[in-house]
């Protein structure tokens, strides 16, 4: 148990995402008592022993999705030998990660706002006078470079978050496409209707994307509460982003209008 | 970010055995969500919440059982009948804590 606990506290320090599974009851299945732990780090059991190689397989499925919706939940399994046990799966996910192409002048609350929630932020910007220390004291990285290319480089995981808020459709479009098929939880790209909608045409007819592909982005970015300065389009951003993340609806709890 | 485990550690490192309590399932409307946790000792000392209350000190009860006996055992918590109380926790659901002993085994060191 005291390999476990290191193991516990070496992946919130390194910011890791990771499963603990726990057998709360089990019925008939053999070998696995109630208490009986396993910890999935990396789509694989890294710390305790599962001897069904099918449980295995249902367990890992089990853990990635975990991870990815992060709710922890009590899920019945059952194997083929007709046994069954409630299991615990307790997510850990590793913090959030937003990505900001586009260090103007939106990126500047949003980051700030960002960081006020734990994210870690990453900023890039071609311009090292929009992507430097003194206008993002807070974010964690900032990169001067080719945005298609760093974003390319860039490791995306399924809690990652990316928004697109460069100077023009010509720097947002080829970020786009280095992101379309990455898995990303959530690719907001900035823009009037009319232009996204010439956007996702174009990509439609000269590259063959798929309409499922593009269905992901969500474009003209942010929640509709009628925001109108950069600090406001920022938290309709960022709402969007909670939204996604955690599955709300988006409306006031008081059914207001 | 609380980490519980570093509190399991500190008390595993002393040699002692603690309980882990977590919620792992809810119904309807409770004080604290699905994979909240508390740490309890052999002496009932509580560390992190479930959500206070009434629920909380059946937990710890049994809890401090778990701790002695070294078997884990599933708590039902209803906090249905308890509207006349005047306790603040009170929320109408109901709550599955799951209460798991951890201890520092010898072999592994």
């Amino acid at each position: 148990m005291d390999a476990l606990v290191q193991e516990l506290i070496k992946i919130k320090s390194e910011g890791a995402g990771a499963v603990l599974i726990t057998v709360v009851e089990s019925q008939g299945l053999d070998g696995l008592d109630s208490g009986d732990k396993c910890l999935v780090r990396d789509g694989r059991i890294v710390l305790g022993e599962v001897n069904d190689g099918d449980l295995e397989q249902t367990l890992l499925r089990e853990a990635s999705e975990r991870l990815s919706d992060e709710h922890s939940r009590l899920v019945s399994v059952e194997t083929a030998s007709g046994g069954q046990a409630d299991v615990f799966f307790e997510v850990m996910p590793s913090p959030p990660k937003l990505i900001v192409v586009g260090a103007g002048h939106i990126a500047v609350p949003l980051v700030k706002i960002a960081k006020l929630m734990d994210y870690h932020v990453v900023v890039i910007d071609d311009r090292i006078l929009f992507a430097n220390r003194e206008r993002f004291p807070d974010a964690d990285e900032v990169i001067v470079g080719d945005m298609a290319e760093t974003v390319k480089a860039l490791d995306i995981t399924p809690t990652t978050y990316v928004v697109l808020i460069t100077r023009g459709h010509k720097y947002d479009e080829p970020c786009l496409r280095e992101l379309l098929d990455r898995p990303a939880k959530y690719i907001g790209m900035i823009g009037s209707k009319r232009r996204i909608k010439a956007c996702f045409e174009r990509f439609k007819e000269e590259e063959y994307v798929s309409e499922e592909l593009i269905s992901r982005v969500y474009a003209p970015i942010g929640l509709d509460i009628a925001t109108e300065t950069p600090e406001e389009i920022a938290l309709g951003i960022l709402g969007e982003i909670i939204k996604v993340r955690r599955g709300g609806k988006a409306q006031s709890l008081s059914r207001k209008r | 970010m609380e980490n519980i485990y570093d509190d399991v550690k500190e008390f595993l490192d002393q040699g002692e055995t603690v309980a882990v309590a977590t919620i792992v399932s809810t119904k309807g409307s409770t004080p604290r969500e699905v994979g909240a946790k508390m740490v309890v000792t052999a002496w009932g000392e509580i560390l992190g919440t479930i959500g206070g209350g009434c629920g909380e000190a059946d937990v710890r009860r049994e809890a401090i059982e778990v701790v002695r006996t070294r078997k884990p055992r599933t708590v039902r918590v209803d906090l249905l009948d308890d509207i006349s109380s005047d306790s603040p926790a009170v929320c109408g659901g109901i709550m599955n804590v799951f209460i798991d002993p951890w201890w520092k085994d010898e072999e592994s060191d």
